[in-house]
């Protein structure tokens, strides 16, 4: 738990929904062809699913605490962090639903996504996308 | 209940050389994750004592006391697989008896069937309320703790059985059905309490920010009192050729159902959520019916509420008396003994602290009665017949989740 001010918080919320660019939903390029829609994508990170629409298991990806995270969550949900936090902490304490898995950096998120199948995650635009397929643009 | 502590490690310790074994180019298949609270709370009347369950034998008197809303979770998962995975979690916080021992809350396997059903087996939480799975996980509701008045309701808290869980959108409104069934036990001062037979169903509809939901369950009750003003009045009872009384004071020979219907609207910046909770026994203890409404708004991190509440009883433990004035006087001390009647306003802040910690802080006027003490505990027995004029409760948490 970092000792994140909350006014640096508020502050990075706001800067970061004028400010970051378009968010990319990606998996490995090893995965089998696979379609998601934005409404499936909310389904999953917000633990109502946890199947693509044709039934094929998938697991989530999270990127570590931060404002691409927080970016992600606000377009596809439009809940904000602490929104997100109790909403996932009652699914998850109460054995309703697994989380996302956090990775601990962006390089461990991008190697997780292109070496498993069927994993899914997601990336701020400007980041290289070698290895992976794009499956949605958050914009 | 040491032995909890044993399942939890053997979890851990698998789960790490599952991990070691593994690449490290793909996520773990084992979760560890905890919550708590750290909580004070007092009073501004040292001749009631308050607590946060019917449970607790001691709590808040006029001085801050850190024991009735301070809670500590930890729960480990582990995939076993793509459609079947296993979950423990442990509570330790003052319980049954003020006893610290850490709670097995949850313990299941769960097995993803089809897309829509879930089925779980092993030890769950009861689902008669809106809240009852989440009741120790005070960072995900707006409040100190969950309102007494419907949560009282129902002291069973574990649920050893089966459960399944469908989902299903019908358009743009999710559709979940809950089927659950099992037993439950639970020490009570001095004696023992059982649900038998346990079969429930709850429903909820989700459509964007607003939940409705409604549940019903039946089983069959057991009570066993030891308190001493029980033992003088079956005594009494039965020396008076009054056996027939006495037999709906405890037993093995009861029913129960739990009804609720709540709603939950969270939108940007408006909260509302009600609920009504209604407990009917046959006999052993009082039926009683209970409500509360909430509304918050969010300014940023911060999230002022406003709660009412109301218990009251709806049946007595029993409605014969014996003509015996003295024995009778006894039957209305011990039946205002097991009712917790209440009402009270409380207004509060909740403060999102960081993305991890809620702060909050909650002032409340509780009225206890008519005919019981509510949620408090006095000194004087008698009280409970006369609980007087209203308690103001103070309470300040930390809710943190890791």
């Amino acid at each position: 738990m970092r000792p994140l001010r909350p006014l640096l918080l508020l502050a990075a919320l706001l800067a970061s929904s004028s400010c970051l660019a378009e968010i990319l939903i990606v998996t490995s390029s090893r995965s089998a062809p696979i379609e998601l829609t934005r409404e499936q994508a909310e389904k999953l990170y917000l633990g109502r699913s946890t199947t693509l629409s044709d039934g094929t298991p998938v697991s989530l990806v999270d990127l570590p605490n931060g404002p691409v995270r927080d970016e992600f969550y606000f377009k596809l949900t439009g809940k904000n962090p602490w929104q997100i936090q109790a909403y996932w902490s009652r699914l998850v304490f109460t054995g309703r639903a697994f989380p996302p898995k956090e990775a601990r950096t962006l390089a461990e998120a991008r190697q997780w996504l292109t070496d498993t199948p069927n994993l899914i995650g997601y990336l701020d635009r400007n980041e290289p996308t070698q290895g992976l397929r794009i499956l949605l643009r958050l914009p | 209940m040491r032995p909890i502590a044993a399942p939890l490690v053997a979890l851990t310790l698998a789960a790490s050389l599952l991990n070691s074994a593994r690449a490290a180019d793909a996520p773990s298949p084992f979760s560890l994750s905890g919550f708590g609270t750290i909580g004070a709370v007092r009073t501004d009347k040292d001749a009631r004592i308050f607590r946060s369950s019917t449970e607790q034998e001691s709590g808040a008197r006029t001085n801050f006391d850190l024991s009735v809303d301070s809670v500590l979770g930890l729960q480990a998962s582990l995939a076993l697989g793509n459609a079947i995975d296993l979950t423990v979690q442990s509570v330790v916080r003052k319980g049954v008896a003020d006893s610290y021992d850490p709670l097995l809350t949850w313990g299941f396997l769960r097995f993803q069937a089809t897309p829509e059903v879930v089925v779980r087996a092993g030890r769950m939480r009861t689902p008669f309320f809106m809240y009852s799975d989440s009741v120790n996980l005070n960072y995900a509701n707006p409040w100190v703790r969950p309102p007494v008045e419907v949560y009282s309701l129902n002291p069973f808290a574990d649920l050893n059985g089966v459960d399944a869980l469908y989902r299903t959108p019908i358009g743009a409104t999710d559709l979940e059905l809950h089927l659950f069934g099992g037993k439950s036990t639970l020490d009570v001062r001095h004696g023992s309490a059982k649900l038998q037979a346990i079969r429930g169903a709850k429903a909820a509809l989700s459509v964007s920010g607003l939940t409705i939901q409604a549940g019903y369950a039946r089983s069959n009750l057991s009570v066993q009192w030891g308190d001493p003003l029980f033992s003088m009045l079956n005594a009494q009872l039965m020396a008076t050729g009054n056996e027939h009384i006495a037999q709906d004071l405890s037993g093995n020979d009861s029913k129960a159902s739990f009804l609720s219907a709540g709603f939950q609207y969270d939108s940007d910046r408006l909260l509302l959520i009600g609920e009504y909770a209604r407990r009917s026994v046959d006999r052993y203890t009082v039926s009683s019916a209970g409500w509360y409404l909430t509304s918050g708004y969010r300014f940023g991190a911060l999230t002022p509420y406003l709660t009412v509440a109301r218990q009251s009883q709806t049946a007595p433990v029993t409605s014969s008396s014996s003509g015996i004035a003295q024995v009778d006087s006894l039957l209305s001390l011990f039946n205002a003994t097991r009712n917790k009647p209440q009402r009270s306003t409380a207004i509060g802040l909740r403060w999102d602290a960081t993305r991890n910690v809620a702060i909050k802080t909650q002032l409340e006027r509780i009225q206890p009665g008519p005919g019981g003490l509510g949620i408090f505990l006095s000194d004087n027995i008698r009280d409970d017949i006369n609980p007087g004029g209203p308690v103001h409760v103070l309470s300040i948490s930390a809710d943190f989740v890791f």
